[in-house]
């Protein structure tokens, strides 16, 4: 065939004379034999399979994970968006890829653009699961020098690297936490379309259905016009997202470059969730101080009012502090004054109290708490150390450093960790399998974030949750007429963000705010929190029939 | 098969070719003694080297115990196994260092024995399209009547060789010379891939062409040639079907008019 580039071998018959000519060194015939047997073991014989499984023995992959790679490497030709549910691997499916074409001889260039915080944790990742070299940017590294780098993008943008970048063709290209490129206006948007890349993933883990211009925008910096130009998408479809949903042609089109893994759908199921709601009463005297705050109907907004009562269902200590930050600033600081006296008498939270009842029936297994309020987080700390029990904090602020050292602390030394903010992303705790909502969050999705922390790759027993919450207080509210009607603790929240979007709510943290502050009573916001999850439920049912 | 089927006897063989004692090999775990040439290639520590000598000692050669039962990878030593980075700069090793030979047929004998002039090439042939395979071939050309092998390791397999001339032996001239033989060898990889169908290069043509037809109507409103060109380019270097070949190692082998 003419059309196929031809590259012989121009070298080898002049070294080979060159070194005849100084007679020698020549190999022994032992080594010459043994170079031939290497080469006719590690060389690919066929186009299809994964020759990366061989080399990498000591890890165990998920069927969904070989599938992705082999998928990308053998249908998609290298460029895909990987859009797994988090806690799902798909680090590990990208490593495989990026093995498999080094292996191959197919890459030998590759930059690797993921956010600051996780720079490390992939040069970690790639070096030991994969033996693949990479390293990180530093300054005095040129980006000519190393073939495989890792870096972030606010770096990679910025002259002088901007340039160098620019000037390299990459054989492989990686943008984690893809997601934050749907904009196409933006500069980091223009940045990565600049890039000269042979193959690319994109790795997102929220669901980038949300809106179809988004998807469009990815798309196209993996395979402009696969999905139209700009003009004649919005022409078609609008912005109006649920057109995917509806027109098969285009779903299709779009799983032609992106795979997503659910939990549902692959075998991580194995692993269940066991969930438990604790429902626990408050003493008299709390019973009396959480009354008082609700009826004080003159006293503060009633933002503020659901503020301080959520605050007192975790701790005395969180409401507290923000009653006397309140005091300082209002006028009606006598009736706070009140409140908090009575504050001042409380015995310890019936809460706490359950929390060391059970983590010592849990026995010597690691448990992670999860709570909305600092103030809750220092007093859970020092609660737990009077009775025995080994703590570690975390927060989502803490640097990079400081969150390896924290978790390294939890996994060899403490029995619990107790964690302000699920956010931080990438941190894996699956070396636990205990976790307690001490306080529930309003937000679902952060919800899932918390569960996704330690139910994800790499969980090998069944993982428990512990739902605390007070009886008679907003917090039932929310647990009976939110969380246990749209079953938010066993599904998959991937849908959830879908429905919400459908369903037009943005925030749902301020939506059931907004339900209390608009109510004139109880039972008032109890009617409007059940209208809304009866809506979520229903459009729950929609989209599952039409998937 | 020449494949590499048993690790451990593998490494026994790479170990002791390189003058190594091995000091310990039972159930897939092997200690070796380095010597100061291994230890330096092997070991990454040139600045113990440079330390030593300038201090006018002589040095202490490592010890490596090599696992390659993977039953009894958590005990002391290095896990070994295909993809593991010491088999991998083994294998880096040997392909640096093993390129180029001269090798001589051993022959029992006590009448002159001519030994004859071969030209051996192992060759990878690489055909690269959406996906990429590889292919080895050994060739070797008898340089003195221009006869040609395909499964030259296969034969040399079978005979003893080695870097010295065997006692009442003596090697026959070339008559073919090293260069216009390799072009003989060349010809003959040339008219096998030219022999091959290739529906594998057809393949990634016809992707090709749709992805660039693709691209083209993404471009018809948003004018950006330059933008278009850059992907254009990746395209076609993604896609365009290629084939390489390389000699991965090879040499002058002088054998018996027998050993046809």
């Amino acid at each position: 065939m003419k059309s196929i580039q031809l590259q012989p071998d121009t070298a080898f018959i002049n070294n080979l004379e060159a070194t005849i000519e100084n007679d020698g060194p020549f190999s022994a015939w032992e080594l010459f034999r043994m170079t031939y047997q290497v080469e006719l073991t590690t060389m690919s014989p066929s186009f299809n399979g994964l020759r990366s499984l061989e080399h990498l023995p000591h890890i165990t992959f998920l069927d969904h994970q070989v599938k992705c790679a082999e998928l990308v490497v053998e249908t998609m030709n290298g460029r895909a968006i990987l859009a797994d549910e988090v806690g799902l691997g798909k680090t590990i499916e990208a490593g495989l890829v990026l093995k498999e074409y080094m292996i191959r001889g197919m890459v030998k260039k590759a930059l690797l653009l993921v956010p600051a915080s996780l720079v490390n944790q992939w040069v970690t990742e790639l070096n030991e699961k994969f033996y693949i070299p990479a390293v990180a940017h530093r300054k005095n590294y040129s980006w000519e020098q190393c073939d495989i780098i890792v870096s972030s993008i606010d770096t990679a943008k910025r002259s002088p690297h901007r340039e160098a970048i620019l000037d390299i063709d990459y054989d492989f290209l990686l943008i984690d936490e893809a997601h934050k490129l749907k904009n196409h206006k933006t500069k980091n948007y223009a940045f990565v379309r600049s890039l000269n890349k042979k193959y690319c993933l994109l790795l997102t883990a929220t669901p980038v259905q949300n809106k179809l211009i988004e998807i469009f925008n990815l798309v196209s910096i993996l395979k402009p016009g696969h999905l139209g130009n700009y003009e004649s998408f919005l022409e078609q479809y609008g912005k109006d997202r649920t057109q995917v949903k509806r027109d098969v042609y285009l779903k299709q089109l779009i799983q032609k470059v992106m795979i997503r893994n659910t939990r549902e759908s692959t075998s991580l199921n194995n692993t269940s969730r066991k969930i438990e709601t604790v429902w626990i009463d408050f003493t008299p005297e709390e019973m009396a101080v959480y009354d008082q705050i609700s009826e004080s109907v003159a006293s503060f907004s009633t933002f503020s009012k659901i503020t301080f009562l959520r605050e007192l269902c975790s701790s005395r200590e969180a409401c507290y502090l923000s009653l006397k930050k309140t005091a300082t600033e209002a006028e009606q600081a006598t009736a706070i004054e009140d409140v908090l006296t009575e504050i001042e008498q409380l015995p310890h939270h019936v809460k706490a109290q359950k929390a060391v009842e059970l983590i010592k029936n849990i026995g010597d297994e690691k448990v992670i708490i999860f709570t909305e309020y600092r103030a809750s987080q220092h007093y859970l700390q020092w609660y737990l150390q009077q009775h025995g029990i080994t703590s570690v904090p975390f927060r989502g602020g803490f640097k990079r450093g400081k969150k390896d050292w924290m978790r390294q602390l939890f996994k060899d030394r403490a029995q619990v960790l107790i964690a302000t903010e699920a956010g931080g992303e990438g941190i894996n705790l699956q070396f636990c399998n205990h976790l307690i909502n001490y306080d529930l969050p309003w937000n679902p999705m952060r919800i899932e974030q918390r569960i996704g922390r330690i139910h994800r790759y790499g969980q090998n027993k069944d993982v428990h949750i512990y739902n605390f919450a007070i009886r008679q207080t907003i917090e039932e509210h929310i647990m009976n007429l939110l969380y246990e009607k749209i079953n938010l603790f066993e599904q998959v929240i991937g849908q959830l963000d879908d429905i919400l979007t459908d369903l037009n709510i943005n925030d749902m943290e301020s939506e059931i705010q907004g339900i209390y502050a608009e109510s004139t009573s109880v039972g008032e916001a109890k009617i409007k929190l059940n209208n809304l999850s009866e809506m979520i439920k229903q459009t729950q049912g929609v989209s599952r029939s039409v998937e | 098969m020449m494949e590499i089927a048993n690790l451990s006897d593998f490494l026994e063989g790479y170990f002791s070719s390189h003058h190594c004692e091995l000091l310990a090999n039972h159930d897939g775990v092997m200690t070796v003694q380095l010597t100061e040439q291994m230890d330096r290639d092997l070991m990454n520590r040139p600045f113990y080297w440079h330390y030593v000598k300038s201090t006018g000692n002589s040095g202490q050669p490592m010890k490596l115990t090599l696992i390659t039962n993977p039953n009894r990878r958590d005990e002391q030593g290095e896990w070994i196994h295909f993809g593991s980075p010491r088999l991998q700069q083994i294998i880096n090793h040997l392909k640096q260092n093993e390129k180029y030979t001269k090798l001589f047929q051993r022959v029992h004998t006590n009448t002159n024995t001519p030994l004859y002039p071969w030209l051996v090439c192992n060759i990878k042939i690489s055909y690269q399209g959406k996906q990429k395979k590889d292919e080895l071939i050994s060739i070797g050309l008898h340089l003195v009547n221009g006869t040609m092998h395909t499964d030259m390791m296969q034969r040399l397999q079978e005979i003893g060789l080695h870097m010295t001339i065997s006692d009442y032996c003596y090697p026959i001239s070339p008559m073919i010379k090293l260069k216009s033989g390799y072009l003989r060898i060349e010809s003959v990889i040339n008219n096998y891939i030219e022999h091959q169908s290739h529906e594998w290069a057809e393949a990634s043509l016809e992707t090709l062409e749709e992805e660039i037809k693709t691209l083209q109507y993404f471009y018809t409103a948003d004018n950006n040639p330059e933008q278009m060109e850059k992907e254009l380019n990746e395209i076609r270097q993604r896609y365009n079907p290629k084939i390489t070949s390389e000699v991965m190692n090879g040499g002058i082998f002088y054998l018996t008019e027998g050993f046809i």
